[in-house]
C-alpha cells in the first residue's frame, strides 16, 4: 500500500507531463509554428537564384553573351520567376541586338503581366503565410510599364509601328492600373507624368503611321508634363529625323529592406545617386549640336520614390510590428515566470513560449520579396537626329563618367524613314557596334509563332 | 474512500490501449486547428510545386481565332456576290495579307497576325480548291526565301498579278484601371477587287472581354 501510494503520484506526473508535451505539440502545429521551417529552408539562395545572379553580374560587366546563355535556360522554366527571367533575358538580348529573341522574351513576360489569376490557389496563401517569393513575380508598376516599353521599342526598331504603338499604350495603362480611385478623378495626369518616355514614343509611332494629329496630341501632352523636353517632342524635328538614338544609362532602383527584413523601400534616391550626366554625340568625328536633346526623359529612381506601389508592404509591416510586440510580451512573461514558482511559474513560462513562438512566426513570415529586374536603366535618352543620307559613324560619350563611351560604325541614315539605334551604356563594354548589329537586317522581324500571346 | 478494484493483466493492457486510442482520437477531434493547419500546409505545398497557372487575359485567344476564321470562311464561301464573281471571272486570284493591328494597347505579333487571315485561306482551300488561286504575300515569300528552305516556293509574287486581296483590320476599345481590364474587339475582314478598287465582300466579328483583378494581380 505504501509502495503503491508512493508510486502513484509519479505515474500521474509522468502521464500529465506527456499530456502537456502532447498539448504543446498540438498548439505548436495548430498555431502554424511549423511555418517557421519553411522560410528558414528558403533563406539560402537556390541554384536558380545563384545562376540568375551570375547572369546579372555578367550583364553588369558588359558580357551579354554569357548572361544570355545563363538566362535562356532560366527563362524557359515556368516557375514564379518566369516573368522576371524573361525580362532579364529580353534586356540582355536587346542589348545584343538579337531582336527576335528579345521580342519573344518580352512577349512571354507581357502575356503573364497582362493576365490575371496566375497567382490563384496555393500561391496567394503561401505568399501571405510563408514567403512572398512564392507568388509569381509580375513586378512593380514601373517594371510592368518598362516591359511593355521595351517590347514597343523592339517593334519600333523593326519599324512595326502599329505593334509599337500598342505596346507604348499598354505601358501607360500599367501605370494607370496602379492608380487609386481618388487619383482616377484627377485624369491620371500625375501618374503618367513620370512615364513621359512612353508618351514620346507613342507620339513618334503616330508620326510614322501618318497621324500627325495624334502625334501632336501626344507630343503636346509630353511637353505639358515636362516643358524642358520641348525640343525632343518637336513634331517637325521628329518627322524629319532619320536616325533615332535610344540610350539607356545607369541602373534603376533597388529594393531595400529594414534591419528585420520587413519593410521594402527603393534605393538609392535621386539625391543619393546624384545628377544624371549629359551625353555628347559625335557624328563622323565632329560634335553634333544637341541643344536640349540631351535631357533625360525619365528617372526611374524618382519614379520609384513617387509612386505607391501595389505590394504586400502593409501586410508585412503589420505582421512585423505585431511580431515585435508579441516577442516583447513573451520576454516579459518569461522574466516574470523565471522569478515565480509553482503553477503560476508554469503558466507564465507556457504563455511566454506561446507569445515568443507566435512573435517569431510573424517576424519570420514578414520577410520582404526583394526580387527585381536589375537591368533596368536609371534613365533613357531619346535623341532624334537628322543626318545626310548615307553611312555615318556615331559616338555617344558621357565625359563626366570615365570610360562610358559607345561607337556605332557605319549606321545608315535613310533618305526617308528612320533608323533606330538602341544603346545600353556599359562602362566595361567599349568595343564598337558595327551596323547593322549582328550582321542582320534590324528591320526584318521574324517572329516565332510560339511566342504568340494567344493561347 | 473508494478503492478501484484490482485489475488483472489483460484488463490493464486493454485500459492502456483504450487510453492511447482516446489520446489520439482526442488530438484529432479536439483540434480543428490542427486539421486546418494540415490543410493549409498541403494547399501551400501544392501551390508551390505547381507551374505558374495560365491566367486569364483580355487578349484575343486561340478560341477566338477558330471561331472568327470559321465564321468568316463560311460567310465568304456562301456570299452571293463572291459566287457571282467566280461564275463571271473563274477562279479568284487572291493575295492574303496579315491583320492590320489598330487595337488599343493590344499587341498582335506577325505570327498571329498572319494566322488570323491564313486560316481563312486554309479553310476556303479545303472547302473549294477549284475556285481560289492563292498568291503568297510578298513579305512572307521573301521571308521564307531568306530562310533557304528546301522546297520550291514557286513563282515570285511579283510575277503573279493577284486580282483580289483578303485583308483584315482589328481594332479595340481597351481600358484598364486598378480593378479590371476590358477590351471590346471589332475585327473586320474584307475581300477587295484590286483592279476595280471595289470591296467584293466584307464582314465583322465582335467580341468583348473583361478580366477582374485579384489581390495579387
Amino acid at each position: 500500500m505504501t509502495e503503491a501510494s508512493s508510486q502513484q503520484p509519479e505515474v500521474r506526473s509522468s502521464r500529465s507531463f506527456r499530456t502537456r508535451i502532447g498539448c504543446a505539440f498540438i498548439w505548436l502545429l495548430a498555431s502554424g509554428f511549423w511555418l517557421l521551417v519553411l522560410p528558414s529552408t528558403g533563406c539560402g539562395p537556390t541554384k536558380r537564384e545563384i545562376k540568375a545572379d551570375h547572369a546579372v553580374r555578367a550583364y553588369m560587366a558588359g558580357d551579354f553573351d554569357v548572361a544570355a546563355v545563363k538566362l535562356r535556360e532560366l527563362a524557359e522554366e515556368k516557375n514564379e520567376d518566369f516573368v522576371l527571367n524573361n525580362c532579364r533575358l529580353g534586356s540582355t538580348t536587346l542589348a545584343q541586338y538579337h531582336l527576335d529573341e528579345a521580342e519573344a522574351a518580352f512577349l512571354r513576360a507581357y502575356e503573364v503581366i497582362n493576365s490575371v489569376g496566375v497567382n490563384d490557389g496555393g500561391r496567394s496563401l503561401g505568399a501571405v503565410l510563408v514567403d512572398e517569393k512564392i507568388k509569381v513575380w509580375k513586378g512593380e508598376p514601373f517594371e510592368r510599364a518598362m516591359t511593355s516599353y521595351y517590347l514597343g521599342l523592339i517593334y519600333y526598331i523593326q519599324q512595326d509601328y502599329n505593334n509599337a504603338r500598342a505596346s507604348f499604350e499598354n505601358a501607360l495603362f500599367k501605370l494607370r492600373a496602379n492608380t487609386s480611385e481618388k487619383d482616377e478623378k484627377n485624369d491620371y495626369a500625375s501618374q503618367e507624368s513620370n512615364f513621359v518616355l512612353a508618351t514620346i514614343m507613342l507620339g513618334k509611332c503616330w508620326t510614322h503611321l501618318g497621324r500627325d494629329d495624334l502625334a501632336r496630341a501626344n507630343f503636346d501632352r509630353a511637353k505639358q508634363l515636362r516643358p524642358n523636353l520641348h525640343e525632343i517632342v518637336d513634331l517637325q524635328r521628329n518627322k524629319e529625323s532619320n536616325i533615332l538614338l535610344v540610350v539607356d544609362f545607369g541602373y534603376g532602383p533597388r529594393r531595400a529592406t529594414e534591419f528585420d527584413g520587413s519593410i521594402v523601400g527603393f534605393k538609392p534616391t535621386p539625391d543619393e545617386a546624384g545628377m544624371i550626366p549629359q551625353p555628347l554625340v559625335m557624328v563622323d568625328g565632329a560634335r553634333f549640336p544637341l541643344g536640349q536633346l540631351d535631357i533625360p526623359t525619365i528617372d526611374l529612381l524618382a519614379m520609384a520614390q513617387d509612386r505607391r506601389w501595389q505590394s504586400l508592404d502593409t501586410l508585412r509591416a503589420v505582421k512585423s510590428a505585431v511580431g515585435t510586440g508579441l516577442i516583447l510580451a513573451g520576454a516579459y512573461e518569461g522574466m516574470r515566470g523565471a522569478g515565480g514558482h509553482g503553477s503560476g511559474q508554469r503558466r507564465d513560462l507556457t504563455a511566454a513560449a506561446i507569445l515568443l513562438g507566435s512573435g517569431l512566426l510573424l517576424k519570420a513570415t514578414s520577410q520582404a520579396d526583394i526580387r527585381q529586374w536589375e537591368m533596368l536603366p536609371r534613365t533613357t535618352f531619346v535623341i532624334p537626329l537628322k543626318l545626310p543620307s548615307g553611312k555615318h559613324d556615331v559616338t555617344i560619350d558621357f565625359p563626366e563618367v570615365g570610360g562610358m563611351r559607345q561607337e556605332i560604325l557605319g549606321i545608315d541614315a535613310p533618305s526617308s524613314g528612320e533608323t533606330t539605334c538602341y544603346i545600353r551604356m556599359q562602362r566595361f563594354r567599349n568595343e564598337p557596334i558595327y551596323w547593322p548589329p549582328g550582321g542582320g537586317d534590324v528591320h526584318s522581324p521574324q517572329v516565332d509563332m510560339a511566342s504568340s500571346p494567344m493561347r | 474512500m473508494f478503492l478501484e478494484p484490482q485489475m488483472n493483466a489483460d484488463e490493464r493492457r486493454y485500459k492502456h490501449k483504450r487510453n492511447r486510442t482516446n489520446a489520439f482520437t482526442g488530438i484529432a477531434s479536439a483540434s480543428p486547428y490542427l486539421r486546418l493547419s494540415a490543410f493549409i500546409c498541403g494547399f501551400i505545398l501544392l501551390g508551390c510545386a505547381n507551374e505558374i497557372k495560365t491566367g486569364k487575359s483580355t487578349a484575343l485567344s486561340g478560341i477566338d481565332l477558330i471561331e472568327m476564321t470559321d465564321d468568316m470562311a463560311m460567310k465568304i464561301a456562301g456570299d452571293a456576290d463572291v459566287q457571282t464573281e467566280m461564275a463571271k471571272v473563274g477562279p479568284l486570284k487572291i493575295v492574303v495579307e496579315p491583320v492590320e493591328n489598330e487595337m488599343t494597347a493590344e499587341v498582335l505579333p506577325r505570327g498571329p497576325a498572319e494566322a488570323f487571315t491564313g486560316r481563312v485561306r486554309s479553310l476556303l482551300s479545303k472547302h473549294d480548291r477549284e475556285n481560289y488561286i492563292w498568291v503568297m504575300n510578298r513579305d512572307a515569300f521573301y521571308r521564307m526565301r531568306n530562310q533557304e528552305l528546301d522546297f520550291d516556293l514557286g513563282l515570285s509574287p511579283d510575277a503573279i498579278n493577284p486580282q483580289y486581296a483578303l485583308t483584315a483590320k482589328f481594332s479595340s476599345l481597351t481600358d484598364e484601371n486598378a480593378k479590371r481590364r476590358s477590351a471590346y474587339y471589332l475585327c473586320v475582314y474584307q475581300l477587295t477587287d484590286l483592279t476595280k478598287r471595289r470591296i467584293l465582300w466584307t464582314d465583322k466579328y465582335e467580341v468583348k472581354k473583361a478580366t477582374v483583378k485579384g489581390w495579387l494581380d
